[in-house]
């Protein structure tokens, strides 16, 4: 009997433990709820160069956490970095875990069916990254493997470019890993003769390598990335989208682009466009 | 007067049905989850892409079953192989099985498979390199996640295999050997059956954690069932419904291999006759193939070859000069055997040698505070613990976690040997979803959906120490059943 009791309050223990959750959060309009704490929540990748790395000392830099930076300052609250992956920036927004996912994300109309998006705040395209040298167009890399991240854009785009230029095995052929690192080793030991995604990345990565790889072809797909932010709140999307404009006009945006993608950086790419202003 | 309540078997009915009732109830009424289910998902054409999503869990699940045949057959033959190699008297031999076991037991899985597809290549010369990448019939992604599971498990067989063959009494190989057997001959009459009985009951367990771990091949890029359901996830935003789908098919699976664990290890028994039940006759419908093939071809095969031998009981002397040289000749090929090994051996150390030296050592120092202390030693106050990480977050981690689950153990492990249902029933259901889930699915759940049935977030840490410390429980629980159904009924 006595191992009965024991167990019978075990569980009841356990039992009234479950149940002691924690209060939830106030799910509200997340300006009211940034402009209360004074705090705001951005999801930046850790994995991204330039756009959010961990440099030679471990600090947490690139053109995200500056643009992350910047916007908090301009609200006036305390920025609090939630480290994501392309795993995660989708559905912490939608859990509001964060406020705001500033993560080189491309826009997409998928995407926008989970969340929204904030105007472009960066203009890319999709590339591949090759050995230097060995190809020179795109359509010679049908029947060779690729290598891509799981869960991107990417991964669909260069598997609909392969499709389109006569791959039969292009479901194959793509290779899909976790992280862009993971992708660049596949790259570097021959797994993969090309490693394709936004063409920033590629170049951060091939900074790390100087001289051994290349960008092959011309843009493949279109990728404007936008911030990430929660569904149906527009006073927030506002806020977010007049700051992105306020720091274009006053020349802001221009130096930190300059800061990671100007022509004294290792990851040299021209600002051709410009970002959509509201008179 | 708790006790005697609890003993009456329609009150333990009615509080089973009121909770069941009251969780159905609360999540399926009041509780608002802020997530629309969206099940079609699974089996609707996508627009977007122009396919059934849910049919791609069906091409994870063939790869799944597919990794987990071939590489825990192959493991069953390496971990036999290293098991005999453990109780060589033979030095080298014991030692290179023992340094076998010791490595490969007891460095993660994980970390295994990222260094045979990562960094393994590297060290092979560009051309042997290639010729692995191009012309091998499976792609590098399954051969590599599949070897790499077969080593992993190779060495946990080891292990069972040793014990096994060590719990059989030394007075029956001395008997063997002293009624004039050959070590061949007593191995396979006498060691490898008796001693197989006696590990299929842990072997099972192993198959079952081995099936678990081929979820792990996805960080390599091989398209399994737990990447499959990542993708729908990535693709449409519905992880809730992609991973429950898998989840639900790795239970099945597990299912699967628990009865037909159940069924061998009744079959096996020695001694008493099992009662018919399910899984006897499970088990004897399993065999039936097996002993009908035994009984049409072994047999006869075996009349045919070896009826003479028994008719002359002496050798002529023609016959005993061949037997005096076989066995010269095998003692000195034994001999070169033996040489040939330890050489290859101390070759093999020595390329080892030679390469770690040539590696960049640099960046491993240069690393060794992330590595040991620090994930992040710059950042602000956001980040979890002052920003320890690397070893420091993995003691601190797996502390909390055997702490807590220790008690949850105890607690559901007593729980399922409990006569009151509604403590049994509860204890079951959580030992059984836990332990045929693999650690994987356990931690997606509690990182991305235990926040919408608590409705508030944790971050990376404590998500992934609560789903550890679960996983853990389970496994305590069944240990600790199985320690206390060890002592006579008598004792309590």
């Amino acid at each position: 009997m006595k191992i009965q009791r024991i167990a019978f309050l075990a569980v009841a223990l356990a039992m009234a433990g479950a149940l002691m959750v924690p209060s939830p959060v106030l799910a509200g309009p997340t300006y009211d709820k940034v402009m209360a704490d004074k705090v705001v929540r951005a999801g930046i990748m850790t994995d991204s160069i330039p756009g959010a790395f961990y440099n030679e000392n471990k600090e947490w830099v690139g053109f995200d956490v500056d643009m992350a930076e910047e916007i908090a300052r301009r609200i006036g609250a305390k920025l609090e970095r939630v480290s994501v992956t392309n795993k995660t920036r989708i559905a912490f927004v939608q859990q509001g875990r964060i406020d705001m996912s500033v993560a080189n994300m491309t826009h997409k109309r998928e995407r926008d069916k989970s969340i929204d998006f904030s105007i472009t705040y960066f203009f890319d395209g999709q590339k591949m990254l090759a050995k230097k040298g060995k190809y020179t167009k795109l359509s010679e890399f049908v029947g060779k493997k690729i290598a891509t991240m799981q869960g991107t854009t990417s991964e669909i785009n260069v598997k609909n470019l392969l499709k389109d230029l006569g791959d039969p095995d292009y479901e194959k052929n793509v290779i899909s890993f976790q992280k862009e690192s993971e992708c660049f080793q596949a790259l570097r030991m021959g797994r993969v003769e090309a490693w394709s995604t936004d063409s920033t990345i590629l170049l951060g990565y091939a900074a790390q390598a100087p001289g051994e790889f290349e960008l092959v072809g011309d843009f493949f797909s279109d990728e404007p990335y936008g911030i990430g932010l929660p569904e149906d709140d527009s006073k927030w999307r506002d806020t977010i989208n007049f700051t992105i404009q306020d720091m274009w006009a006053d020349g802001t945006y221009m130096k930190i682009y300059n800061k990671w993608y100007g022509p004294d950086t290792k990851y040299f790419f021209p600002m051709t466009e410009k970002i959509e202003m509201w008179p | 007067m708790l006790g005697y309540w609890l003993e009456k078997r329609w009150l333990q009915y009615i509080v089973l049905l009121i909770l069941v009732a009251g969780a159905v109830v609360y999540w399926g009424f009041f509780f608002d989850f802020g997530y629309d289910f969206e099940w079609s998902v699974l089996y609707r054409t996508n627009q977007t892409y122009g396919e059934v999503l849910g049919l791609s869990l069906l091409t994870g699940l063939k790869l799944t079953v597919l990794i987990t045949l071939i590489s825990a057959a192959v493991a069953l033959v390496l971990g036999t192989i290293i098991g005999l190699g453990r109780l060589s008297s033979f030095a080298p031999v014991y030692w290179v099985s023992t340094a076998y076991v010791e490595f490969f037991r007891n460095t993660p899985l994980l970390v295994q498979l990222f260094f045979w597809y990562f960094a393994m290549p590297m060290a092979l010369p560009v051309g042997v390199r290639e010729l692995i990448f191009s012309r091998s019939p499976v792609s590098y992604e399954f051969l590599s996640a599949t070897a790499g599971l077969s080593i992993y498990t190779a060495s946990f067989i080891a292990e069972v295999v040793r014990a096994g063959l060590q719990s059989i009494p030394r007075g029956l190989l001395e008997a063997a050997y002293s009624s004039g057997l050959t070590y061949f001959q007593v191995l396979r009459t006498i060691i490898l059956p008796l001693a197989f009985r006696a590990i299929i009951p842990p072997l099972g367990s192993e198959f079952l954690s081995h099936m678990k771990n081929t979820s792990l091949a996805m960080v390599v890029g091989v398209g399994e069932l737990t990447w499959q359901s990542q993708q729908i996830e990535s693709l449409t935003f519905r992880g809730f419904e992609a991973t429950t789908a898998a989840t639900l098919i790795y239970l099945a699976l597990s299912l699967i291999i628990s009865s037909f664990n159940n069924a061998v290890n009744i079959r096996l028994r020695v001694g008493q006759r099992p009662e018919k039940s399910l899984a006897s006759t499970l088990g004897d419908l399993m065999f039936w193939p097996f002993e009908r093939i035994w009984g049409v071809l072994v047999r006869p095969v075996r009349w045919i070859f070896f009826r003479k031998k028994r008719s002359v009981l002496q050798y002529s002397p023609f016959q005993a000069g061949i037997r005096v040289a076989a066995r010269w000749f095998l003692r000195g090929f034994g001999l070169l055997v033996r040489g040939g090994f330890a050489g290859g051996l101390v070759y093999l150390l020595y390329v080892a040698g030679r390469g770690l030296a040539s590696l960049n050592w640099k960046i491993v120092w240069e690393n060794l505070g992330t590595l040991l202390i620090w994930r992040f030693p710059a950042g602000g106050e956001s980040e979890l613990f002052w920003g320890l990480g690397g070893l420091s977050f993995s003691i601190l981690m797996a502390l909390i976690a055997i702490g807590v689950s220790f008690w949850i153990g105890l607690a559901m492990g007593l729980g399922r040997l409990s006569t009151i249902l509604f403590i049994r029933i509860p204890s079951i259901i959580y030992i059984e979803i836990i332990r045929g889930t693999p650690l994987l699915m356990v931690i997606f759940w509690i990182y991305f959906f235990l926040p919408i049935f608590i409705k508030t977030y944790l971050n990376v840490f404590w998500s992934a120490t609560i789903a550890l410390t679960l996983f853990t429980g389970a496994y305590l629980a069944e240990i600790v059943r199985g320690g206390n159904t060890e002592h006579p009924a008598g004792a309590v």
